[in-house]
């Protein structure tokens, strides 16, 4: 069985041990305006990040960035109206999700919810917008991942900005297959 | 597939040929090494980081069994299929049997250097799987039925203009459009198509977590993403040397991947698969295709630290200059010069030689694999197997049995300075180090060592 | 303190001046400096081909020869490195003692003046030969995140009048690569183009260096190519030798 012939194999081959260094002992970059950082860099990755101002709604600050709207589905509602199959997303212009954190040095947002079983939302949509926490900004993805909560269902996703793709002469183009614009909002 | 007969430096001379285009390619690649190095100037922490990943990777390496058995035990507690498969046919034949067994005759794939070593393409395709690569470079080299010559950036060597003629002829694009934008959107609305008619989704692994069974791929583009949410069948094919113990880890890792890669602060997607989606199936390969003989390599075995993030190509100023295409191996620069020598030495063994040791991709590599020591120990394995030419090895051969006796050495070398001077020009310029653009050095009337003798030397 | 001067076989043949000039440059501190009369080749062709016994056998040799001298100097960076960092652990103490002349200058004598005043009121590139850069640290490699230090742009402070810059793509190979300039000679050559044309993009009359061979190879492309711009070793600049 190869199973065995493999793992055996390696057993024979093993390379001196070594330890694992404590990757939480260095300091690491703390930024002083983590919401400056993390609305300058997806400003470069094909999104845009703002704060909720006061009295504002979500779907409001989503109806101000983007006016021409086709199918909205926001997965934060309490009467989600779940697809059949994840095809059924395919026609999604917007999708509103929720962020459970997102990242000062990378402009990333970590999504991964319960009441959504067919994460294929995420990336068909054309467009995409995260609603995370103010206090949930964190510096870099070592503080991230202590953090980081997977749903039920298993499937995790760092998102920074929108798909894209400099496969063709480097000229870097938003909206390979993925949303074409992001949009995070932090309330 | 590649020709394993390729020598370097002959498919180099091919590539230099053009060379306004040599220079673009020179110039297009060099710009995301200067955009690495931008990402690496905005964190104080970046050799930290290079170390810490180092050492995690070698940490792991020391217990792979271990790491892979923890792995296996978790992935199937989360109901995902494990698979192994000894060698590149029987990843091939593992990943054709679950399409067969479920009537998949449509497979999307996203970027997976794996199957490209493996062959895996040629082999579904001659069983009738329809194959489609999804990731924007290597849908282009697909069409064009060619390999990709970058393991990031798979048509790096290709002009746009060359791609809006595919484009026009694949897809029906406009004729003479080849807007980048324009290009792009084409395939994306083509590949949806695929995306949503597809039976199966196959990915690579770029981490593999022990702790948790979990599987993370990490793309800019969401194709991986699209192709394993979509059908009810997702396939992950991974080396074995993926692995990494904790979750945690990956805030290392991540930090590294796309900053090495692309000089970007990460990709845009960092994809986390713990379960199969709802109502669909998770199936791993995990595949060993002679990593673990190069794990019993004390010279060698650092090799696996590797993550694939290409940064020791674009920094290697031969690579640049002569394009993946100039390699014999699947995966070109200095890391598939020491692959594919460790896999084959005298099928490969030019791609050793394709170095002038400049040990750049030493410094930029993210988890400091000592790349140009590599390839000068793969020479001498090249050595030890006669892969050297001979009239090569005759050469050092006689320089290493001239400089045990001195005045001999010296006679040699004083033989050399007055014969090159009157060589006809026919020989002067044929010699090997003899090229247009380069002159033979000047050859003094007097070595150091004649003016010692003559100025210094005590009585 | 006794010194064996270390002339790699290219200098010896291919440059004799340069040795000369980090002769009298040693000596003008009020070093006496003895040019043992057995040394050959250190054994890096050997090493970067594969035949590690040659090698060996070389390294050997090479450590019976600068027996019983308490530093080997060499006015070149690259074999100095081979010896530094590719010859077997029974040679450390070998190794320690090896020393490229500008490290010696810096780090054993910490010179403060050159022997001779020199004034070369001219603008230099740097060329920083790899192994020079990532065998020996003689600068900071543009790959790693590092403070900024350059040896070559120390010594060049006791320089009257000269003016340094570095070339854009500031550590870039010059495709030398000692058997690769025959094995790879169309990408040797590329690189030597680049490399050259990257360092008089820069305005500099001279190409300064501190390892031989790269200044050989640029020197063959520029000569052949019609280059407004010379290479020049760094002994030669310290020793007034600068010939504008």
């Amino acid at each position: 069985m190869s199973r065995d012939d493999i793992l055996a194999r390696i057993r024979r081959h093993r390379p001196t041990a070594s330890k694992l260094p404590d990757i939480h002992a260095p300091a690491f970059i703390c930024y002083e305006d983590r919401f400056a950082q993390f609305a300058t860099l997806i400003g470069n990755l094909g999104g845009h990040a703002l704060t909720l101002a006061p009295g504002q709604t979500v779907r409001e600050a989503v109806n101000a960035h983007w006016p021409e709207q086709g199918r909205v589905v926001d997965t934060r509602q309490a009467m989600l109206d779940e697809a059949a199959t994840p095809h059924d997303w395919a026609d999604v212009d917007i999708a509103i999700v929720p962020g459970q954190l997102a990242v000062a040095e990378n402009a990333a947002v970590w999504v991964s919810q319960d009441a959504l079983a067919y994460r294929s939302l995420y990336f068909l949509a054309q467009r995409l917008a995260m609603v995370v926490p103010q206090g949930a900004l964190v510096d870099t993805m070592r503080d991230a991942y202590d953090r980081v909560e997977f749903a039920e269902h298993g499937f995790g996703s760092f998102i920074s900005g929108s798909s894209r793709t400099a496969d063709i002469e480097q000229s870097l183009v938003m909206g390979a297959h993925g949303a074409m614009a992001a949009l995070v909002v932090f309330e | 597939m590649k020709d394993d007969s390729i020598r370097h430096p002959d498919a180099a001379r091919a590539f230099l040929a053009d060379r306004e285009r040599a220079r673009w390619h020179d110039s297009a690649i060099w710009w995301v090494r200067q955009k690495r190095d931008a990402q690496m100037a905005q964190l104080p922490e970046w050799e930290t980081l290079r170390s810490m990943a180092e050492q995690i990777k070698a940490h792991t390496l020391s217990h792979l069994d271990e790491y892979l058995e923890a792995f296996e035990r978790k992935a199937q507690e989360n109901g995902v299929v494990v698979h192994w498969a000894k060698d590149a046919d029987e990843h091939n034949r593992i990943v054709h049997g679950l399409l067969a067994e479920r009537g998949v005759n449509k497979l999307v794939k996203s970027k997976s250097m794996l199957t490209e070593e493996c062959g895996l393409n040629p082999y579904l395709e001659a069983r009738g799987v329809e194959v489609i690569d999804t990731d924007l470079g290597e849908r282009i080299v697909q069409l064009r039925h060619e390999a990709p010559s970058h393991i990031v950036m798979p048509a790096i060597h290709l002009k746009k203009q060359q791609i809006g003629e595919l484009f026009e002829r694949e897809l029906g694009t406009e004729p003479g459009n080849a807007d980048p934008t324009y290009l792009t959107h084409a395939a994306r609305a083509n590949l949806r198509g695929h995306f949503l008619s597809a039976g199966a989704g196959l990915t690579g692994v770029n981490f593999a977590i022990a702790e948790t069974g979990g599987l993370v791929v990490c793309t800019n583009e969401g194709n991986a993403d699209l192709g394993s949410a979509l059908p009810p069948l997702h396939i992950a094919c991974m080396g074995l040397e993926k692995l990494i113990p904790r979750l945690e880890h990956l805030g290392v890792f991540t930090r590294l991947l796309a900053r090495s890669a692309i000089g970007s602060p990460t990709t845009t997607y960092t994809s986390h698969f713990n379960k199969p989606r709802p109502g669909g199936e998770l199936h791993v390969v995990i595949v060993d295709n002679g990593r673990s003989e190069i794990l019993g390599r004390a010279d060698f075995y650092q090799s696996l630290r590797c993550i694939r993030c290409g940064a020791c190509m674009n920094t290697c100023p031969v690579y640049r200059r002569s394009s993946g295409y100039s390699y014999s191996y699947i995966i070109p620069g200095p890391i598939g010069s020491t692959l594919g020598p460790s896999r084959d030495i005298r099928k490969h063994a030019s791609m050793a030689f394709a170095c002038t040791t400049c040990a750049s991709c030493d410094n930029v590599c993210p988890v400091r694999i000592p790349l140009s020591g590599q390839l000068v120990a793969q020479r001498a394995r090249a050595w030890q197997a006669g892969a050297l030419p001979a009239g090569k090895r005759a050469a050092i051969g006689a320089l290493g049995a001239l400089a045990r006796h001195p005045a001999l050495f010296a006679l040699a070398g004083k033989t050399l300075r007055k014969v090159v001077p009157i060589l006809p020009e026919r020989i002067a310029q044929n010699t090997p180090y003899s090229r247009p653009g380069r002159a033979l050095p000047e050859m003094p009337a007097q070595s150091f060592r004649e003016w010692w003798l003559q100025n210094r030397k005590k009585p | 303190m006794k010194i064996g001067l270390f002339v790699p076989c290219h200098v010896n043949e291919l440059a004799p001046e340069v040795a000369i000039a980090t002769l009298e440059l040693l000596e003008g501190y009020g070093l006496t400096v003895d040019y043992p009369l057995a040394q050959t080749c250190c054994g890096q062709p050997q090493f970067n081909n594969g035949d590690v016994a040659g090698a060996n056998r070389a390294a050997m040799r090479f450590a019976d020869v600068f027996d019983g001298y308490d530093y080997i100097v060499s006015p070149g960076t690259s074999c100095v490195s081979h010896i530094g960092a590719h010859t077997p652990d029974a040679l450390s103490g070998t190794r320690s003692r090896v020393y490229e002349l500008v490290e010696f200058l810096q780090d054993v004598l910490k010179v403060e003046h050159l022997p001779k005043p020199v004034y070369f009121p001219h603008k230099v590139s740097l060329h920083q030969s790899c192994h020079g850069l990532r065998l020996r640290a003689h600068a900071t490699p543009s790959e790693r995140m590092l403070p900024w230090q350059s040896r070559l742009e120390r010594i060049l402070s006791l320089v009257d009048g000269v003016s340094v810059v570095h070339p854009p793509r500031r550590d870039e190979c010059c495709g030398f690569g000692g058997s690769f300039c025959v094995d790879e000679p169309d990408v040797s050559v590329a690189m030597g183009e680049d490399r050259v044309d990257g360092h008089a993009a820069t305005g500099a009359e001279f190409i300064v260096g501190a390892e031989p061979s790269c200044l050989m190879h640029m020197g063959g492309v520029i000569r052949a190519q019609g280059k407004p711009i010379r290479p020049l070793h760094i002994a030669l600049l310290l020793t007034g030798r600068g010939g504008a």
